[in-house]
């Protein structure tokens, strides 16, 4: 099976369809001329027209809290030719807004894992009120729209049937409620677990690291610690749903809320991890600091790019000057502390066109799920239109002894144009890297950076920072 | 019209069962929560307004 990429880089199997979009019978996403579309199946006629008819589509779109879609006139998508089954024909096509950026919950901070679950029982909450109920609650089905957790998976709506369960609590449960106890409770680096564990933390897993105390809180008790003791104990046996007054809707209700009351508990404040108080203890004076955003937004403007990733972002001081000129930024930061602070100040500005997310330049998200196809890797979503890598090439090329030319091939693979700030060894903080260390980096110095670079870009800038030894760069890869 | 009985997602046996052996505490929780304005006046203590679902944050 041959794989294509769209603009967006998603993986497609080779009818056009998204490597990631297989498992529903109700419908799925496809790729046509570059266009986002999914398919609804007849399967899901009834639920599709009370979705759009009882108001539920309308109330959750002006909430921001589903993505907004629109009909249109398409063929289907080629017939898969393997579980071909009757019921599987189209009965219309939609064309979902596109989401700016692709984003995964082992990249996200705490805030944003807590948002997307908040944002998932308020749909639940919402549907439940019209009749409907989500039949999964999969943290891939939440992306960041216009600076909200949004619901994009159009089709995760079923008419509520009262007396049964819900059938999406292990699922909520694994996906969100566990790893948000495991970052506030235990340790915030936990949520790398969401990167191994495709569907969500196992519940045993998380009720054995989970501090004892744990156990007196009620939800956590019981959603976690005693859900993983009847998984274990049940799993395998037959439950027939029976409807009746087993689960009513006040049960249901009583559910949804307080998982909501446990969650909102959860908290993770910030502190203590290198680099929270980043710009307080750099070598930066003001002068320094004014002169490289004064360049950043000067050279933003000219370049008009599209979609800017600042790399090392920290708190994202930088990528808010780079923001006010272009319509997308995503900030990027091996820090969960310095994310959080980021994704706070979004919220509280109540900002659209950035995203901040966790990565480690060293060891970047990787491609993950079936066949390594489902969930893309960190370069497969790019390229960006502009890189930001301010103050990261020490910690890359000393820290994490890449060579030069290396570091130039992957700043080249991953944008059109480059600002890069040369930091060198006379500074401060290179010093720091090298206290305890031999020097065996004789190539490291601006003629050794200018060389290697120029291999893969034209060098438009070079100015050397006021106030400072470091030389902020606009490269262009040719 | 469904055309398979079986639910989308496997929803787990014992996930099934903790709800259900939870469904009447939840239940009692919603009802004591609906009754607290009426509980709080029995008291005399001034309730505050109870925020609506629809106009809550997206947080």
């Amino acid at each position: 099976m041959t794989t294509q990429k769209t603009n967006s880089g998603q993986a497609k199997q080779s009818r056009g369809q998204l490597a990631a979009s297989f498992r529903d019978p109700s419908g799925f996403l496809f790729s046509r001329g570059g266009v986002l579309y999914r398919q609804v199946n007849r399967a899901y006629e009834q639920e599709y027209a009370r979705l759009m008819e009882s108001g539920l589509y309308e109330k959750l779109v002006k909430a921001g809290l589903l993505i907004p879609h629109v009909e249109v006139e398409q063929a289907p998508a080629p017939e898969r030719t393997s579980g071909l089954r009757e019921s599987e024909s189209a009965l219309k096509i939609i064309q979902p807004e596109r989401v700016p950026f692709i984003s995964y919950p082992y990249e996200w901070s705490f805030g944003e894992l807590k948002s997307a679950a908040l944002a998932t029982l308020s749909i639940q909450k919402r549907a439940l009120k019209l009749g409907m109920s989500l039949k999964d609650a999969s943290a891939y089905n939440i992306q960041f729209v216009r600076g909200k957790a949004t619901l994009i998976d159009t089709l995760s709506f079923e008419n509520y049937k009262e007396g049964e369960p819900w059938v999406a609590y292990r699922q909520f449960c694994q996906h969100f409620l566990a790893p948000l106890a495991l970052m506030a409770l235990k340790d915030v680096r936990l949520s790398q677990l969401l990167r191994v564990y495709i569907d969500g933390v196992p519940l045993d897993l998380a009720s054995e690291i989970l501090p004892t105390k744990t156990r007196l809180n009620f939800g956590l008790l019981t959603h976690i610690h005693l859900h993983a003791g009847a998984q274990k104990k049940y799993s395998g046996e037959e439950v027939k749903s029976r409807s009746g007054s087993t689960f009513g809707k006040q049960a249901m209700t009583g559910l949804i809320e307080n998982l909501e009351a446990t969650i909102q508990k959860l908290d993770w404040t910030p502190r203590g991890t290198e680099w929270g108080n980043y710009y307080d203890i750099t070598n930066y004076s003001d002068a320094a600091f004014e002169h490289k955003k004064q360049l950043v937004a000067e050279w933003t403007k000219r370049l008009q790019p599209t979609l800017a990733w600042d790399l090392g972002a920290n708190n994202g001081v930088f990528s808010r000057v780079v923001s006010s000129a272009c319509p997308y930024v995503v900030s990027f930061d091996i820090d969960p502390a310095a994310v959080e602070q980021n994704y706070r100040q979004v919220k509280n500005d109540k900002t659209e066109n950035l995203l901040p997310l966790l990565l480690d330049l060293t060891n970047p998200t990787p491609a993950i799920g079936w066949a390594n196809r489902e969930r893309d890797s960190f370069g497969a979503r790019g390229p960006a239109d502009m890189v930001l890598a301010l103050a990261v090439i020490h910690h890359l090329a000393i820290s994490n002894n890449v060579p030069l030319p290396q570091l130039a091939d992957f700043f080249a693979e991953t944008g059109k144009w480059l600002v890069i700030e040369f930091v060198p060894k006379p500074d401060s903080q290179v010093q720091k890297l090298l206290v305890s260390r031999k020097d065996i980096f004789p190539n490291y110095t601006r003629e050794g950076f200018e060389a290697a670079f120029k291999a893969r870009f034209t060098i438009r800038e070079a100015v050397e920072i006021r106030e400072s030894e470091r030389v902020l760069y606009l490269m262009e890869s040719h | 019209m469904h055309f398979a009985p079986l639910p989308y997602l496997d929803p787990g046996s014992g996930s099934f069962l903790i709800q259900l052996a939870i469904a009447a505490l939840l239940g009692l929780g919603v009802a004591i929560r609906a009754s607290w304005g009426t509980i709080k006046k029995w008291f005399g203590i001034k309730s505050k307004p109870e925020e609506d679902d629809d106009d809550s944050e997206n947080e």
